[in-house]
């Protein structure tokens, strides 16, 4: 009973979730739960079958990318009230494009993904809602990963 | 166009064009692989007595043979008779810079430019975003905090590099977090050691929440970090009169007679580099000018 | 009883001859006269000793992209409109040292040599060129910063204007109100009839000549002829821009009009109008040093916008294309400078248009950009 009242508190936290109305918002809870992460743990790793939407409450993930000669490459840190494996949701990539490791100790939300889906195909207006969401996180990820390629602090090339 | 806030500029002879006085090296430093911080006295102890610089100004270094370079002060302006200059090794006067031994001498002129109205914005919030080398210039606007903390609400530093090596003053953060400042830095890519955050610099903006009313935003960074730190504040709703940028156009005097470093009608050099973006608005962003 | 003072704004006439009594005060008072000479078939303006240097009987023939000096059927000195030499050269030379260092035990010392600055007499100014000189003195005397070999040099000048009454078809001084009569900027300024020299008392200095050199009143009937000739020189003036006070801003608001690929194309960055210019004043610096590296000297020199190098720094060029430099300089010249300044930066003198081996127009290009964003 606690345990589903933490739950309840804590989604309640999140905007988008207080847009959501009534109905929709039992639904989601239903399928969610409260991951606890320790420092330095991985939440999932490149290539594992997408399972959850995570939304992160307490702490920072670290997204990383693994190169042979160059380790693990991390790229990305998700703070409190971000998105992490949004993968799981979009229909196309059916795999985890990258690892996640906990930097701190961490809390999140996990939303078992696939039942999630579902919702979507049997109740347009959820799914619609959801895709929605998901596009804006896609969106804002791709525009900082270029402003990242972009590489500004890194050498000019030219000499003086 | 008056340029705001000038200082006088002492370490200037009005005789002799870009005839510099000379200063001596008294300590080097090291702050990354490629960037370390040098601090000069000049020779003459008039001049070392009289030179006062502002926040955000630059001096001419003058290596014989090499040529000059425009470098922003980065140390303390109450303390001006050790003057710090942050120096990345990019171009042939910096990499000449960075062959002085201490004891050697280097020619300077100056201050030069606009400063950074910090004293203007006595209980603001003050965020201060900043990129690479671009923490250098507004470092004295952080002295000028911690030497009048009380003056100012909250502070923040969004500080972004491309590794945690290539962070400068690190090893300051510590003592400004003593002071009440929030010191959140980032970076481009890490390894497993960095427990910090990853990701650019307007990320941090994004995440912050802040109240628009009572901050001022104090930039320094390559034009694309600034950029969207701009769109990001303007959409926010900080008045475009609230948010300071630091340019960077080629600098030959110093003094706006050669013409090099003008963007539209502004001598970066003296209308500059510190412009308020209502400023530079219409002439911001646009491609090749 | 004829008044023999001379007084400030007062004109007098002096036969033509004279001209060599007011070359040789000059001379007398210290001042070396400068004046426009036949050299390698254009005008360039040179030391003289007399009035045989002048180009007598010369006129100039000048279009897009076009300019010959030509014997005309006439008997006057000033007769030629501005070939590709400016004034400025001799307040703001092509390359000045500015000091020079050695190495000694470690340390550098700099040597500062007060050069022994030039008093120049300069004969045969135009109109548009003496508002040039009026121009350069507000960018390089200034209230914060002042240049000083250009205000040491500007104080020793004395200026002699020679009024134009036969433009050239690439003139437009009218439209920039810089002539073809000269309103001030002079310590003398001459009108030549055909014969005698009207001149005008604009300084002390200029009286002070005119003082030694015999003159005469300047009869009503002198008068009219110079006004009927400043009405037809008026009249003969070709080109023109209209609407001159709107275009700064048309320019500035219209940064990124397509027209600006247009021009761009057509231009070829080959920096000839910037060095034909008597207003541009952009100046490079060179450091050099012998093989030893113990010695080393400054110099600056005459750069241009047009330079790739001009905007080039470590990390790269922000003026990479050729648009973009051609933009900087109109936008600047027509637009920035009266931001910078308090006016604009042409005088209307031609020369651009006469010296772009591209045949590119200011004048034309101006009533395009009109056009286009009207």
């Amino acid at each position: 009973m606690n345990k589903k009242q933490n739950l309840i508190d804590a989604l309640q936290a999140i905007t988008w979730f207080q847009e959501l109305s009534k109905e929709h918002f039992e639904k989601i809870a239903e399928i969610s739960h409260i991951v606890e992460v320790n420092k330095d743990d991985t939440l999932f790793s490149e290539g594992d079958k997408e399972d959850y939407l995570y939304i992160v409450l307490e702490g920072r993930i670290a997204i990383e990318i693994y190169s042979p000669f160059r380790g693990r490459l991390r790229i990305y840190t998700a703070e409190p009230l971000e998105i992490v494996g949004w993968s799981s949701v979009t229909p196309v990539i059916r795999q985890r494009t990258a690892s996640t490791r906990a930097v701190l100790d961490s809390r999140l939300i996990a939303i078992d993904a696939q039942i999630l889906r579902k919702f979507g195909d049997d109740d347009p207006e959820l799914g619609y809602i959801i895709m929605r969401r998901m596009a804006n996180v896609v969106a804002g990820r791709l525009m900082v990963t270029r402003l990242q390629l972009l590489d500004l602090f890194g050498h000019p090339t030219e000499d003086q | 166009m008056k340029p705001t806030n000038a200082i006088p500029t002492t370490a200037h002879r009005a005789e002799y064009l870009l005839a510099p006085y000379w200063a001596k090296l008294k300590e080097i430093t090291q702050e990354t692989d490629d960037t370390a911080t040098y601090w000069f006295e000049f020779e003459d102890e008039d001049l070392r007595k009289k030179y006062q610089f502002g926040h955000g100004q630059f001096n001419m270094l003058y290596l014989p043979g090499y040529g000059e370079a425009a470098i922003s002060i980065s140390s303390d302006p109450e303390k001006p008779e050790l003057i710090g200059h942050t120096i990345r090794f990019v171009g042939n006067v910096t990499r000449a810079v960075s062959r002085l031994r201490v004891g050697q001498s280097i020619g300077m002129r100056g201050p030069f430019g606009t400063t950074w109205p910090i004293e203007a914005y006595k209980n603001h919030d003050v965020v201060i975003t900043a990129g690479g080398i671009g923490l250098a210039p507004l470092r004295p606007v952080i002295y000028h905090i911690l030497n009048h903390r009380d003056d100012y609400d909250r502070v923040v530093i969004l500080y972004g590099a491309r590794t945690p090596k290539d962070l400068l003053y690190i090893q300051e953060y510590s003592k400004w977090e003593d002071q009440g400042i929030e010191v959140i830095p980032t970076v481009d890519r890490a390894d497993e050691n960095w427990g910090g955050q990853v990701g650019v610099v307007p990320m941090l903006f994004y995440r912050l929440r802040f109240d628009n009313e009572k901050t001022v935003v104090f930039s320094c960074g390559p034009e694309i970090m600034m950029r969207f730190v701009v769109f990001e504040g303007l959409a926010r709703r900080i008045a475009p009169e609230k948010i300071y940028l630091s340019m960077e156009r080629n600098m030959k005097c110093g003094q706006g007679f050669c013409g090099h470093c003008q963007l539209g009608p502004y001598f970066i050099c003296k209308d500059g580099p510190v412009y308020r973006f209502d400023q530079l608005e219409p002439y911001f962003n646009l491609e090749d000018l | 009883m004829v008044d023999k003072t001379l007084n400030l704004g007062t004109t007098v006439a002096i036969k033509k001859e004279k001209l060599l009594q007011l070359i040789l005060t000059l001379t007398e008072k210290g001042y070396q006269p400068i004046g426009p000479c036949l050299k390698d078939g254009v005008i360039s303006y040179e030391p003289i000793v007399s009035i045989d240097a002048l180009p007598q009987g010369f006129s100039s023939e000048q279009e897009k992209g076009h300019y010959r000096v030509k014997p005309g059927n006439h008997k006057r000195y000033f007769d030629i409109t501005p070939g590709p030499h400016t004034w400025k050269k001799f307040l703001f030379p092509p390359r000045t040292q500015l000091f020079k260092a050695h190495l000694l035990n470690g340390h550098w010392q700099e040597t500062l040599e007060k050069e022994e600055t030039p008093r120049y007499a300069l004969i045969g100014v135009r109109p548009c060129e003496s508002a040039a000189i009026q121009i350069q003195d507000k960018v390089f005397i200034r209230e914060d910063f002042s240049d000083p070999i250009y205000a040491k040099r500007r104080e020793n000048l004395l200026i002699v204007t020679v009024n134009c009454l036969h433009p050239s078809p690439t003139c437009f001084c009218t439209s920039m109100n810089t002539g073809p009569k000269a309103q001030g900027g002079f310590d003398l300024s001459l009108t030549e009839l055909d014969d005698v020299f009207l001149v005008e008392l604009g300084s002390d200095a200029g009286i002070a000549v005119m003082q030694q050199i015999e003159w005469e009143p300047a009869s009503a009937f002198l008068h009219q002829i110079a006004q009927q000739g400043f009405k037809e020189a008026e009249d003969a003036i070709i080109r023109q821009i209209d609407n001159l006070e709107s275009v700064p801003n048309m320019l500035l608001s219209n940064l990124e009009h397509p027209y600006w690929n247009e021009v761009g194309q057509r231009c070829m960055s080959c920096t000839s109008c910037t060095q034909v210019c008597p207003t541009c004043f952009c100046w490079d610096v060179e450091d050099s040093t012998d093989l030893n590296g113990k010695y080393t000297r400054r110099e600056r020199v005459w750069d241009s916008c047009f330079n790739l190098a001009y905007s080039t720094q470590a990390g790269g060029n922000t003026r990479p294309s050729t648009k973009s430099r051609y933009r900087q300089w109109l936008t600047h010249k027509m637009g920035s400078w009266v931001h910078q300044f308090d006016s604009l930066g042409c005088v209307g003198c031609g020369r651009c248009v006469t010296w772009c081996p591209a045949k590119i127009d200011i004048t034309e290009e101006i009533k395009t950009f009109q056009d286009v964003t009207a």
